[in-house]
């Protein structure tokens, strides 16, 4: 399965933050701009057409117009067949020499009328104040957003991070508590409903799990004894039978066939109970193991059946190697898969066991197996049908890998069987 | 030698004091820990054979009672829980040994007499049928008088056999003794045949007789009779 990139929900929460934020400035930024705009339009037409206006009285005073101010450049028109063409405004810049700087002009050139002349005229007027205003307005929005920015990242990183306290320490309630232990869980403090809420449903769940796990825990252990003793007056009883010579004589197939199915029976019991065992994690003394001094007990408690065999035995074992798991489910995770190796290694033929800082591998000869190698971990699943065998072996250390974050793969590589088992993490 | 078997079971318990008491022991039943502690508590016995889980009671409690009353006493723990803790925690009270259930007959009456040779320093160390000799404290076999050079699963074997005489032991039994559960019994067949081939080669070169024999496909008896 495909995991997903996440992130936590307070970095969330901010970007998202910013974001509006970021959105709303933007856009009351626009929204002033184009306001100062046309207050700025306003405010200019306004006295323009003041200025026209006096203009006007002026020249209807009969005042001669070369009295007037150069800059206004007012000039008779011959015809009034160029008067479409006016109003026109155009904004300039204007070096000021007082200042030793550039100033912003708004021209506007029309036309007036006065008894039946037509004069064109300049006027021009400072709008450099105008524009200030309008910088200043634009530019501190700029410094108002970064703070408010600022603002929303330590109110959300700070204050949440309180805030959200309870919630990693509910979290952490969860992740170390385990099934079986009847611990006491701790109860978290705080006034956030949400987090009380899920806090009560973590205690209801835990419960409901207990009593479900206790049941099967119960249940187990009643089908482990009740079939058990059963089973023991079945083989002891068969046993009877088998120092009986004069039934024996009659008897003898029937009799070893009760017997061997009431010992496949127990074991199939028992190991089935084991695998229950160790699905319900009741083996959760997890030790960090080094696995070289158990690898080669187990090797001692096999190099009989070694020898019997002609097989060899070729050993690599790094000395820090290890796994992190209970040191019981070690032992059966070796014991079932040499055993594997011896049972199915071809006489004569050496059987190898690896271990590096990270990996363990062990591998035999072998034929290839008469079904498919993925199926090979299944319960139940044998090469050659051997009807005695549990198959189940493979099935339990699969099942113990899995629990303990460990991952097994095998492979069939240049007539070996390869078991590797590696730390997943 | 007395033996106190404590088995809530009628069934198993008399099938197990039939067998006992035809090996040579004088035996007893407990069904209940209320009918045990009676019984604890006016006999003194060799060994007791004991279930863990009793209807009325849990059988760990009666192995502090039993091993301050009479310390010789044996304590050998028969029960259908496998469970580790229970096995050491077992053990740590003072148990001498332990047995899951099913057990194979001969593989309890081989614990049994371990048990009660280790407990008894007067007992003779030596176990004798016809010319073979067993001697436990330097975990040596003679045919005759001549020492027999035997690997330590070849003398297991010999000493099941003779602790079981006259008794087909089966390769299941033979397989759970030596090996107990190191490897599966069907496939350690091979090696049972492979080991008893040289144990009877390395009995009969000594100049002793052959004195197991193969029964019925199910496994080996050690005859000593005939």
């Amino acid at each position: 399965m495909k995991k997903s990139r996440t992130f936590n929900l307070l970095s969330k929460t901010t970007f998202i933050y910013l974001l509006f934020t970021f959105i709303a400035f933007f856009s009351s930024a626009l929204f002033l701009t184009h306001e100062t705009d046309e207050f700025i339009d306003y405010e200019l037409a306004h006295r323009f057409e003041k200025s026209e206006h006096r203009l006007k009285h002026f020249i209807e005073s009969g005042k001669s117009i070369d009295r007037l101010p150069s800059s206004l450049r007012l000039t008779l028109l011959a015809d009034s067949t160029k008067m479409t063409n006016y109003p026109v405004y155009r904004d300039t810049l204007v070096y000021n020499t007082e200042l030793d700087e550039m100033h912003n002009y708004r021209k506007k050139i029309t036309v007036i009328e006065s008894s039946g002349q037509f004069y064109r005229i300049e006027l021009t007027k400072s709008i450099h104040d105008y524009f200030r205003l309008r910088d200043d307005i634009l530019g501190s929005m700029i410094p108002a957003f970064i703070l408010l920015a600022l603002g929303v990242v330590l109110f959300n990183y700070f204050p949440s991070g309180y805030l959200f306290q309870p919630f990693n320490s509910i979290l952490r309630l969860m992740q170390t508590y385990k099934v079986g232990e009847r611990r006491k869980i701790g109860k978290i403090e705080t006034s956030s409903t949400e987090f009380r809420r899920m806090q009560d449903l973590f205690h209801q769940m835990i419960d409901r799990i207990e009593d479900d796990y206790q049941n099967l825990k119960e249940y187990t252990e009643n089908m482990a004894h009740e079939i058990q003793t059963p089973l023991t007056i079945v083989r002891n009883k068969t046993e009877n039978l088998i120092a009986d010579e004069a039934v024996m004589e009659r008897q003898a197939e029937t009799i070893k066939i009760i017997y061997e199915e009431s010992i496949h029976l127990s074991k199939l019991g028992n190991t089935l109970n084991l695998i229950t065992k160790i699905e319900n994690n009741e083996f959760s003394n997890a030790t960090r193991v080094r696995t070289k001094p158990v690898i080669e007990k187990h090797l001692a408690g096999i190099s009989e059946l070694v020898q019997l065999k002609s097989l060899a035995l070729k050993t690599d074992l790094n000395e820090k190697h290890e796994f992190y798991i209970d040191p019981y489910l070690l032992d059966i995770i070796f014991k079932n898969l040499l055993r594997n190796a011896v049972i199915y290694g071809t006489n004569d033929s050496p059987i190898r066991i690896e271990t590096t800082s990270d990996r363990l591998a062990i591998s035999n000869y072998g034929p290839p197996l008469n079904f498919p190698a993925e199926k090979i971990f299944q319960r139940f699943r044998r090469n050659h049908q051997s009807k005695m065998s549990l198959g189940l072996g493979l099935a339990l250390v699969q099942k113990i890998c899995v629990l303990n974050n460990l991952r097994i793969d095998y492979k069939y590589k240049d007539e070996q069987h390869i078991f590797e088992i590696t730390e997943s993490h | 030698m007395k033996i106190l078997i404590i088995e809530d079971n009628n069934r198993l318990a008399l099938d197990m004091a039939q067998f006992l008491s035809d090996n040579g022991f004088v035996t007893e039943i407990a069904g209940t820990f209320r009918e045990a502690s009676d019984k604890l508590d006016i006999y003194q016995y060799d060994l007791v054979v004991l279930d863990l889980g009793l209807p009325d009671g849990n059988g760990l409690e009666l192995i502090q009672d039993i091993k301050s009353a009479t310390p010789k006493t044996s304590i050998l723990i028969l029960t259908a829980k496998d469970a580790i803790e229970d096995k050491v925690h077992g053990l740590d009270l003072g148990a001498d040994d332990y047995m899951t259930k099913p057990f194979h007959k001969a593989e309890l009456n081989a614990r049994i007499r371990s048990l009660l040779r280790r407990n008894k320093f007067k007992r003779s160390n030596i176990l004798q049928i016809n010319e073979i000799r067993v001697d436990f404290v330097a975990i040596q076999a003679f045919v005759n008088d001549s020492p027999l050079t035997l690997t330590r699963k070849e003398y297991d074997l010999l000493l099941y056999f003779m602790q079981n005489p006259d008794r087909l032991l089966t390769k299941e039994s033979i397989a759970e003794h030596l090996w107990g559960d190191h490897i599966d019994q069907v496939d350690s067949f091979d090696f049972i045949y492979n080991h008893i081939k040289n144990l009877r080669k390395k009995i009969t070169s000594a100049g002793g007789k052959n004195y197991i024999k193969a029964m019925y496909g199910m496994g080996y008896k050690f005859v000593t009779h005939k």
